[in-house]
C-alpha cells in the first residue's frame, strides 16, 4: 500500500435497510493510478458500499472523503459530478438511441437549448477513443451492436464524465473471455492515466490479473485489505468464509434408495445461453441444494422447471415418466405436483392487499371448488388447518397479508402451495430477509415435509442453510452444474471455492491453461 | 385457541366494517346529497314516481357497468363499449325483422353479437398482448364501420322485438319496470361471481399483482379473455334493453354510454388500476351519476352547461377517490 494521501476514503459507514444489517461501520481507501478490487460472498456488503459511494443510498452513519474533503451525494448525478461514476451490473443502455445519445444522456451539449449534434458526437468520439473503441460509430444504434461491444459504450459513457473513480460492478460478467481481455487492456491504460479503479467481481483469476489491491468483506464490515498476489486463493476463501452465527438444524436422516424412480429428473436441461446441460435426479424425500453465487442460473432453473421459461431444450422426467411443463397451470396439475416458492414474496409471491384468505386460496381453488363454485366451508376448514400447522401469526385470515410480518407473509407464501399438496417443491431462496426464529420453523417444515415423502429443491444464497438443510448440493455457475456435493462433502470451503470455478483454491482456468 | 373462538364475533363485526369502503359510503353519501339539492329545484324530486323512473333510467347504465367493473377490476378497460351497445341494439332489432323465430332469438342474438366482439378483445389483451386501451378502441371503430355499413348510416328501420319491450318498459311487479329487475338479477349474479367462483377471485388476483396470479397457476389470459368477452355480452345486452325502451335502434345510441360506465365504476371505489372494488360501489355510482344527469336537466341548464358540469364533477371525484391508497 502507499503511504500516500487515499484519493477516497470511507470511514464508518453503516446501512440499514429494516432490521438488517447491510454494511456495519465499514471502511475504504481507494488511491489513484491503482486497480482495488473488492471481495466478498453475497450479502457481505459489497453492492451496498457502492450504493452509497455513489449517491444511490445515503448512509445511516460515517462520512466519506474525497480529495480530503468530506462529501455528502444526495443522488448519482452529484455524485458523479464530483467524479465518482459506476459501471451496474446491468447494462443501462436504452436500445433504440443511438451510441452518442446514450454516451450524452443524462447532460446533452446544448446550443440555444437544442441539442449540438455536432458536439455531442465529437465527445462521444472522444470517449469512445479512450474507452479503446475507436472503431464504434457513434451513430449506430445500440441495439444493433453486440454485447460486448455495448459494454465499451457503457465505460466510454461513463469516461465522458471525466471520472477520478471509476467503478466497475460486475462489468465483465456478461462478456467472454476474449471480451474481457479486450476490456482489460482499457482498464490497465486508465490506471496509467491515474484513475482510481475500484473492481469488484467473483472471478477469482480476473482479480488475480488485474488487481493491485484486494479488500474482502464479510457480514458488512472490511475484514482485510492487501496487496493482490500476497495471498492464496485458499487464503482469500478462508478470509470471505466465517461467520458469527450458526443455526439449528434439524437432523438428517438416512435416506436408503427404494428403487423407486426419481420424483423429478432433467437430463440436458438448457434454455439459451442461460441453461446449459443441466441434468440431475431428486427423489423423494430428499432435499437437493441449490449454490453458487447470485445470478448463475439458479433461479431461471427454477423458473424452467416450472413451465415459466419457453423455448427450453432438454429433458423433465416425474417418477420416471417424460412429461412437457409449457405452463405453472401444468405444473401443479396433479400428474405433476409441482409448487413454486418464488423469489420475491412482494411482487412474486403475493398478493399483497388482499386477505390471507384469498392469499392461501389462489394456487389451490381446484381443492375447494367444484365446477369454479367455492365450497366457503371447505375453504375455510382448509385455510385454518393450514394457519395452525404453519402457525401464521394473523388475528384473522381476512387480514390483508401487507398487515403481516415479513417472517409471516413468507409462511403465507409456503402455505398457499402447501394447499395444493405438492409432491415437488422448489424454492427460491425462501429465507431471505425474514428472522432467524422464523428461519427455523422453515428448516423444520421443510425436513418434515421431506420425511413425509415430498421431493425438495431448495436454492439458497446462505451457505448455512445448504450445510444444515440439504442432502445434496449443486453448485452452479455460469449456467451449468459446477459440482455436486454430497453428505460430509458438503462444507463452507467446498462450497465457496466451487461457487468461484476453483478447486480448492486452485483455479480452475489456470489449470485449464 | 379458545381465545379465537370467544372473539369470532367481534372480528367479524370488525370485518364487516372494515367491508364497507370509504368511497362506497362517500357516494352514497352524494346520493343522499344530490337528492336534497334537487328537492330544492322540484318538489317532484323525492316522490316515488320519479325515483322509480330514475331507477330505470340507472338500470341501462347498470348493466353496462357490470361488464365494465369487471374488466377494470384486471386492471384493463374496455373503450368498445359505445358501439357494442349499438351493435347489440341493432343486431337484435334486425333479428326481430324476421318473422317468429326471428323474434324469438332477437335477445341471444344482440347479446351473442356483443360477446364476440368481447372475445376478439379479451384474445388480443391476453393472447395477443395488445393494450386493452388500443383493441378495444380498434374493435369500437370495426364495429362503427359494420354498424354503419349495415344501415347505409341511416337509422335502421326494424323495431324492437316484444319481448324486448316487455323487458325494458313492461311491469311483472306493479309499479316497478322490468329492467330493474333485470339489473337486479345481473347485479346478485355479479356479486355471487365476484365472490364465490373461482373466477372471481381470479380476477381480484390479477388486478392486484398479474404476476403472482400467474405464478400461482392461475390461467391468466383465460380468465381475462373471459371478462372480456362478458364485458362485450353486458354491453350488448345494455344495448337490447335500450332498444326495447326506445322501440327501436339509433345510429351512435351507445356513445352516451362509455363515460358514464367507467366513471360510475370507479366513483363506487373501484381501483382504476384494478384488483380491489365491491359491486355495491358500482350500484351507487352507477345511481349517482344518473341523478347527477337528471338534476342537471332539471336545473334547465343548457346542454353546452351541462355537459361543462358534467364531466368537472367527475373529473374531481376522480381526483378525489383516485388518490386514495394508491
Amino acid at each position: 500500500m502507499s503511504a500516500a494521501e487515499p484519493l477516497f476514503r470511507a470511514e464508518g459507514l453503516s446501512k440499514r435497510y429494516g432490521g438488517v444489517i447491510a454494511l456495519d461501520r465499514a471502511d475504504l481507501e481507494v488511491h489513484p493510478g491503482r486497480i482495488h478490487a473488492i471481495l466478498g460472498e453475497n450479502g457481505a456488503g459489497k453492492s451496498t458500499l457502492i450504493k452509497l459511494m455513489v449517491g444511490v443510498v445515503a448512509p445511516d452513519e460515517g462520512r466519506m472523503m474525497l480529495g480530503g474533503r468530506e462529501v455528502t451525494f444526495s443522488n448519482p448525478s452529484a455524485a458523479n459530478d464530483a467524479g465518482v461514476v459506476c459501471i451496474f451490473q446491468e447494462l443501462s443502455l436504452i436500445p433504440d438511441l443511438s451510441v452518442a445519445d446514450n454516451i450524452m444522456i443524462s447532460r446533452p451539449p446544448t446550443r440555444l437549448g437544442l441539442i449540438d449534434r455536432q458536439a455531442q458526437r465529437r465527445i462521444a468520439e472522444e470517449a469512445l477513443e479512450r474507452a479503446g473503441a475507436g472503431d464504434i460509430h457513434p451513430r449506430a444504434l445500440v441495439k444493433d451492436l453486440p454485447l460486448s461491444r455495448r459494454q465499451m459504450v457503457e465505460i466510454a459513457k461513463a469516461l465522458s464524465r471525466r471520472p477520478k473513480i471509476l467503478i466497475l460492478d460486475e462489468a465483465t460478467s456478461a462478456l467472454t473471455a476474449s471480451d474481457v481481455t479486450k476490456v482489460f487492456e482499457v482498464l490497465k491504460r486508465l490506471r496509467s492515466e491515474g484513475l482510481a479503479l475500484l473492481y469488484i467481481s467473483h472471478r477469482m483469476h480476473e482479480i488475480a490479473e488485474l488487481a493491485d489491491d484486494c479488500s474482502v468483506f464479510r457480514n458488512g464490515r472490511r475484514i482485510s485489505t492487501f496487496a493482490a498476489g500476497t495471498k492464496t486463493d485458499a487464503e482469500v476463501i478462508e478470509l470471505m468464509i466465517g461467520r458469527e452465527y450458526k443455526h439449528a438444524f434439524p437432523d438428517k436422516p438416512v435416506r436408503e434408495p427404494d428403487g423407486r424412480p426419481p420424483a423429478l429428473q432433467c437430463r440436458k436441461l438448457g434454455w439459451g445461453d442461460r441453461l446449459r446441460d443441466i441434468s440431475f435426479s431428486l427423489h423423494a424425500r430428499e432435499i437437493i441444494g441449490l449454490g453458487g453465487l447470485d445470478g448463475q442460473g439458479q433461479r431461471e432453473l427454477l423458473l424452467a422447471l416450472f413451465g415459466v421459461l419457453s423455448d427450453i431444450s432438454g429433458d423433465i422426467f416425474i417418477d420416471g415418466d417424460k412429461v412437457v411443463i409449457d405452463s405453472p397451470v401444468a405444473a401443479k396439475s396433479d400428474r405433476i405436483g409441482l409448487a413454486l416458492i418464488p423469489e420475491d414474496r412482494k411482487t412474486e409471491g403475493l398478493m399483497l392487499p388482499m386477505s390471507v384468505r384469498d392469499n392461501l386460496s389462489a394456487a389451490a381453488f381446484d381443492r375447494f371448488a367444484q365446477f369454479g363454485i367455492i365450497d366457503r366451508q371447505q375453504q375455510s376448514a382448509l385455510i385454518d388447518d393450514m394457519i395452525r400447522l404453519i402457525e401464521i401469526k394473523t388475528a384473522s385470515p381476512d387480514l390483508p397479508v401487507s398487515a403481516l410480518s415479513g417472517g409471516n407473509q413468507q409462511k403465507v407464501v409456503i402455505a398457499k402451495w402447501l394447499m395444493n399438496k405438492p409432491r415437488i417443491i422448489l424454492l427460491n431462496d425462501p429465507t431471505r430477509g425474514i428472522d432467524v426464529g422464523t428461519k427455523q420453523e422453515i428448516y423444520r417444515l421443510l425436513r418434515r415435509l421431506a420425511d413425509e415423502g415430498a421431493a425438495i429443491l431448495l436454492y439458497s444464497t446462505d451457505y448455512d442453510e445448504l450445510i444444515g438443510c440439504c442432502d445434496r448440493v449443486l453448485v452452479m455457475y455460469d449456467g451449468a452444474i459446477r459440482r455436486e456435493l454430497a453428505g460430509a462433502e458438503i462444507t463452507e470451503r467446498a462450497l465457496v471455492s466451487s461457487a468461484l470455478n476453483v478447486d480448492d483454491g486452485e483455479p480452475a482456468e489456470a489449470s485449464a491453461q | 385457541m379458545s381465545e379465537a373462538t370467544a372473539s369470532q364475533p367481534a372480528q367479524r363485526g370488525v370485518a364487516m366494517l372494515r367491508r364497507i369502503d370509504p368511497a362506497v359510503a362517500a357516494s352514497f353519501g352524494c346520493i343522499l346529497l344530490l337528492l336534497l339539492v334537487g328537492s330544492l329545484y322540484s318538489r317532484s324530486f323525492l316522490s316515488p314516481d320519479y325515483l322509480l323512473q330514475q331507477l330505470k333510467v340507472a338500470s341501462f347504465l347498470g348493466v353496462i357497468a357490470t361488464g365494465m367493473m369487471l374488466v377494470i377490476l384486471l386492471g384493463q378497460i374496455d373503450l368498445s363499449v359505445p358501439w357494442v351497445v349499438t351493435a347489440g341494439a341493432m343486431m337484435a332489432c334486425a333479428a326481430a325483422a324476421h318473422g317468429t323465430t326471428g323474434a324469438i332469438l332477437a335477445i341471444p342474438c344482440g347479446i351473442l353479437c356483443g360477446a364476440a366482439i368481447g372475445l376478439l378483445n379479451g384474445i388480443g389483451v391476453a393472447y395477443l398482448r395488445i393494450p386493452s386501451m388500443i383493441i378495444t378502441l380498434a374493435t369500437n371503430a370495426v364495429a362503427q364501420g359494420l354498424m354503419v355499413a349495415y344501415t347505409g348510416g341511416f337509422a335502421p328501420q326494424d323495431s324492437a322485438s316484444k319481448a324486448m319491450r316487455y323487458l325494458a318498459t313492461g311491469n311483472v311487479v306493479p309499479g316497478l319496470s322490468n329492467a330493474v329487475l333485470v339489473w337486479a338479477i345481473i347485479g346478485g349474479a355479479a356479486i355471487w361471481l365476484l365472490s364465490r367462483t373461482t373466477f372471481g377471485r381470479a380476477i381480484y388476483a390479477i388486478g392486484n399483482r398479474e404476476r403472482a396470479a400467474y405464478l400461482s397457476g392461475i390461467d391468466t389470459r383465460r380468465v381475462t379473455m373471459l371478462a372480456f368477452a362478458l364485458s362485450g355480452a353486458l354491453s350488448a345486452f345494455g344495448g337490447v334493453l335500450l332498444a326495447g325502451y326506445a322501440s327501436k335502434a339509433a345510429q351512435s345510441m351507445g356513445d352516451a354510454y362509455l363515460l358514464p360506465s367507467i366513471a360510475a365504476v370507479v366513483l363506487g371505489g373501484t381501483h382504476i388500476l384494478g384488483g380491489r372494488g365491491s359491486y355495491l360501489g358500482t350500484i351507487a355510482g352507477v345511481i349517482l351519476i344518473t341523478l347527477l344527469q337528471s338534476i342537471l336537466s332539471v336545473m334547465q341548464i343548457s346542454e353546452a352547461g351541462r355537459q361543462l358540469i358534467y364531466g368537472a364533477v367527475i373529473i374531481l371525484m376522480l381526483l378525489i377517490y383516485g388518490r386514495q391508497k394508491a
